[in-house]
């Protein structure tokens, strides 16, 4: 019953796409533009955001985070110092939108709005784009990318987040950017595979070892004590 | 006062399960309003679940503890498996929700596979205790995970409750629990 229970775990815990977590859910609800079926209830509209980035006295735009305006901002992008294009040595100003039409995802799953970071300038060094993802939703394998002209969606990857409920990735392009899992994935692509692609019935064929291993231990000791200690023991006498 | 929560009637396992579950989704509505105050407050309402019952009836106690650390290590590989598998480099949580996540996986395990299985084994027998711990477990979980996830969730609280009735100890699958809820 026990090495059952293992199996199933390690399966169920596999097949929920792309990853199953536990412990905490994040504290500030996610706001939608398309709220999906278990977010309508309360959802508020995202908020845009907006900053103009100065330049500094050595003649290179200062270093900069632009974020939307909501309570926890949802998307941001962070520069460093030179990071535009900017001949003339002129302000540049950066806007981030959540975008109620974008190019078809062609079935991506997304934990996030699609968001549309713009600058007047092109950039010239790699900018770090952190977005926020619901937690009422599988969370996303990568950060996928669109052209703002339009044009098919590409997987621009992650870098990994230190903050929870946080999906990041560098870039040199601006345009839609959204974090998304493939249609049917039941783990990222990236992630290792092992007997040839038989990652699954190992998995759970090494949780059944393990919790087999681990409760012999307790269940040879339980055999060597004196008489039943347990309650349900000492019941199942009297009965 | 714990002594004379012990000492009084046993509690009703269908009123502990609906007090388990109360506390379960007020700290989750908390938590939204008092992020930290809401689930510490939570946690600990859970904890005190602990007044009911004697530590070894809840399956915890210094006697076996290799074998209940040996256990835990086992737990622990188990319900990590799947999230190693696909772990890509993310980092865990940090340091303040770290705190606030041990106080909240300790409360769930105790009142749940420790008081609650207790209740229902009492009442009912140990699979019935399995069985009903793991769908108040599942209940318990509906405020904060996407349906999807609830399965994941059964599963999980299935295996730790096989464990609880089958290695009599609560000790591993709370340990098991504290570090998996800082890792997932």
């Amino acid at each position: 019953m026990l090495a059952a229970a293992a199996a199933v775990y390690a399966a169920v815990a596999l097949a929920v796409p792309p990853g199953f977590f536990d412990g905490f859910t994040q504290q500030v609800p996610y706001r939608f533009v398309k709220p999906p079926p278990c977010c309508v209830h309360n959802n508020v509209q995202p908020q845009a955001g907006h900053l103009t980035i100065k330049v500094g006295t050595n003649g290179q735009t200062d270093p900069a985070s632009a974020f939307t305006n909501d309570e926890s901002p949802q998307a941001i992008l962070s520069v460093l110092p030179g990071a535009f294009d900017d001949p003339d040595r002129s302000p540049v100003s950066v806007d981030i939108t959540p975008e109620a039409s974008y190019p078809d995802l062609g079935g991506l799953q997304c934990a996030t709005n699609v968001y549309l970071f713009k600058s007047s300038k092109p950039l010239k060094l790699e900018g770090l784009i952190t977005l926020r993802y619901s937690d009422q939703l599988p969370a996303p394998s990568d950060i996928w990318y669109a052209p703002e002209g339009g044009g098919a969606w590409t997987k621009v990857g992650s870098t990994g987040s230190a903050a929870p409920f946080q999906i990041a990735v560098r870039t040199k392009q601006l345009g839609y950017f959204a974090g998304c899992y493939p249609p049917g994935a039941s783990q990222p692509p990236a992630g290792p595979t092992l007997g040839g692609g038989q990652t699954l019935p190992i998995i759970a064929a090494l949780a059944v070892v393990l919790v087999v291993l681990g409760g012999i231990p307790l269940a040879l000791v339980r055999r060597r004590e004196p008489g039943p200690k347990s309650p349900s023991r000492r019941r199942g006498k009297r009965r | 006062m714990i002594a004379a929560a012990r000492r009084a009637a046993p509690m009703p396992p269908l009123g502990l399960a609906v007090f388990v579950l109360a506390v379960e989704w007020a700290r989750v509505l908390a938590a939204r309003e008092w992020p930290v105050a809401g689930q510490l407050g939570g946690g600990l309402a859970l904890l005190a679940s602990v007044a009911f019952f004697s530590p070894a009836a809840l399956g915890l106690g210094r006697d076996r503890l290799p074998a209940r650390l040996l256990g835990a290590a086992a737990l622990i590989a188990v319900l990590l498996l799947p999230a190693a598998v696909r772990w890509t480099g993310e980092l865990p949580l940090g340091g303040g929700l770290a705190a606030v996540t041990v106080v909240v996986a300790a409360g769930e395990e105790v009142a749940f596979r420790g008081a609650l299985f207790a209740a229902f084994e009492r009442a009912w027998g140990g699979p019935a205790a399995v069985l009903g711990t793991t769908l108040a477990w599942t209940a318990a979980h509906a405020l904060s995970h996407p349906p999807l996830f609830l399965v994941a969730v059964a599963a999980a609280g299935l295996l730790l409750g096989c464990w609880r009735l089958y290695a009599r100890d609560l000790v591993a699958p709370l340990i098991a629990h504290v570090v998996a809820d800082l890792a997932l």
